[in-house]
């Protein structure tokens, strides 16, 4: 627990001037609101805590079966199941501010309105600290990836939540387009203070034997190791035409994963799927990083964002 | 701030064998300091490193014993796929990384004296750590457990010996009569039906879906049934909703509960069958 506490220089990032311990976040999704993993881990280690999505009105999320192991990752189509942004501000977040650790609350809308909508009253949260926007979801028939998609209505997103909030926002990008430097350059103009990547690759699992989809929703995202070279090379472009700091998510199960973002451009990670196999991932990664730095006698980890040698 | 009270443990395999064809029995030597587990709790396990399968495999706790210097936690498993199949190939003294024991488990009504387990197939696993709370807690003139025992074939009769450790009464059934008597478990245990006074008795059930959805059918209020439920799982602790099953909640509307965190065990009564 010593270390648990003690400010970390070299590992210390900053992402639109919300300060991190570390560079290294939980995805969301993939961490709930941070009390299914606290018996396991002290949260005061984490750079950041990405929480489940959240909607102005509770969603139910899509009939099961909702998951689907592939190889070297698996496939999700929960729907955004999630209590609503009033449930998570009255019963959740007083949990999360026990914790000295940046809480940033993960956004999802149907319309614009929406958006804004749950932008506004986050805002309004103590322990709150910054937003991040899913512009990206392919789980869900209305908004998620159909505002994401379009640089246009990216765009616009990113604008109509810029006008509710003090807070910095974070757009969450989907690979699952032809150019991501496009959009990532469209959210950057209409305001966006960072922008993480990626969200799952849209994907199909088929049970053979019954000729039918192995989830009820037919199509999911693909997560965990399988979607990290893709990551890598949407994170390296991306990171190229803006000059907001990006953060950098798919498939990292180790250190060595997540500097590898670092080194294509990404001043900070998130860790997703690592964390249900593993519920310390995170925290191992922070340990690997601080060894790292060690090895290679660096003063801040900073020093190799975006260092690739191509 | 939350108790930091749970851990991954590593447990080594002290026994793995395949005692029916496709069904395999692993005895898992865990720290003494290993909780106890609730009679339907369920253990992630997962060999340290392997990505592929991927995900840890969610298993019943079959028995559990707590010795001088170690537990012993017991899993019967049926191999259905690729994480299954290499768990059963898993040598003594191989090590595994165990976290657990998760979920909620089955609960007890001391009022409810008639006391009905029905097992389908691997169903037993679960309901076999309850019978041994059961009889552990038996008071003398205490009416006994009853067990009903399913499968498709005498060679698919698994968890047998165990049970009779605790229980005198277990009736069973197979598809093709190769053992017991031919027929449903669930058709055998609604035969009987009557003997058992509803008000004080309470069904203890796991099985496959059909056999569950079966017992939903015909058994009623003033009757109570917990089941324990099986979905594909990816976290085990209730962050990923992968593993979500329809219920009715407090006010009667459809909500998706998490299999492994607001169950595996449920009331039979609240499960929307869709």
């Amino acid at each position: 627990m010593k270390s648990a506490n003690k400010t970390d220089e070299a590992l210390a990032v900053e992402i639109a001037g919300l300060k991190l311990k570390n560079p290294v976040m939980t995805a969301s999704g993939t961490f709930g609101y941070g009390e299914e993993y606290a018996p396991y881990l002290d949260l005061n280690r984490l750079g950041g805590i990405v929480v489940k999505g959240l909607s102005l009105a509770p969603r139910l999320g899509n009939p099961p079966p909702r998951i689907m192991e592939t190889a070297g990752g698996m496939l999700n189509a929960v729907g955004l199941q999630n209590v609503g942004v009033d449930i998570f501000i009255e019963e959740k977040l007083p949990f999360l501010r026990n914790y000295d650790v940046a809480v940033i609350a993960n956004i999802y809308g149907e319309s614009y309105s929406e958006y804004a909508q749950v932008a506004k009253k986050l805002s309004a949260a103590p322990g709150v600290h910054a937003l991040e926007v899913n512009v990206s979801c392919p789980n869900v028939k209305k908004g998620g990836l159909s505002f994401g998609a379009d640089p246009k209505a990216a765009a616009e997103v990113t604008r109509r939540v810029k006008e509710q909030t003090h807070l910095p926002i974070i757009v969450k990008l989907t690979p699952n387009v032809t150019d991501i430097s496009a959009i990532a350059c469209a959210v950057e103009k209409a305001g966006a203070d960072a922008i993480s990547l990626i969200n799952t690759l849209s994907g199909l699992s088929i049970d053979l034997d019954r000729r039918e989809p192995h989830l009820k929703n037919i199509t999911g995202g693909l997560s965990g190791p399988a979607i990290k070279p893709v990551a890598l090379r949407m994170v390296w472009q991306a990171a190229q035409r803006v000059s907001i700091p990006v953060i950098g998510v798919g498939g990292i199960m180790t250190a060595r994963d997540a500097l590898e973002f670092m080194v294509a451009g990404a001043t900070a990670v998130q860790v997703g799927t690592a964390n249900f196999i593993n519920p310390l991932a995170t925290v191992e990664i922070i340990e690997g990083m601080r060894q790292y730095i060690k090895n290679h006698k660096l003063k801040n980890i900073k020093e190799i964002v975006g260092t690739l040698k191509t | 701030m939350a108790i930091m009270n749970k851990q991954i443990t590593i447990g080594s395999v002290s026994g793995n064998d395949e005692i029916r064809a496709g069904y395999v029995l692993m005895t898992l030597q865990l720290p003494r300091s290993f909780p106890e587990p609730q009679p339907g709790q369920f253990v992630m396990i997962r060999i340290a490193g392997l990505q592929d399968p991927f995900l840890s495999r969610p298993l019943s706790i079959f028995a559990f014993s707590r010795g001088r210097s170690h537990c012993l936690v017991k899993l019967l498993y049926r191999i259905a796929g690729k994480g299954t199949q290499i768990l059963a190939g898993l040598i003594p003294g191989s090590q595994v990384e165990i976290s657990g024991p998760l979920g909620k488990g089955y609960t007890v009504d001391p009022a409810r004296e008639n006391r009905v387990l029905i097992a389908g197939g691997i169903g037993v696993a679960p309901l076999s750590l309850l019978a041994q709370h059961l009889c552990q807690s038996h008071r003398r003139g205490a009416n006994p457990v009853v067990v009903y025992l399913g499968a498709k074939t005498a060679d698919e009769v698994v968890g047998l010996d165990q049970l009779r450790q605790y229980c005198s009464s277990i009736r069973i059934c197979t598809d093709d009569g190769s053992s017991g008597a031919k027929s449903l478990v669930t058709r055998a245990f609604q035969k009987d039906m009557k003997k058992y006074d509803p008000a004080r008795t309470a069904v203890y059930a796991c099985g496959p879906k059909p056999m569950l959805q079966s017992l939903a059918g015909f058994l009623k209020y003033p009757y109570v049934c917990q089941v324990s439920l099986e979905e594909r799982m990816a976290c085990g602790v209730g962050a990923c909703m992968g593993c979500a099953v329809a219920v009715r909640d407090e006010n009667g509307d459809k909500a998706y509960k998490r299999v492994c965190a607001d169950g595996p065990v449920f009331e039979l009564k609240d499960v929307i069958w869709e």
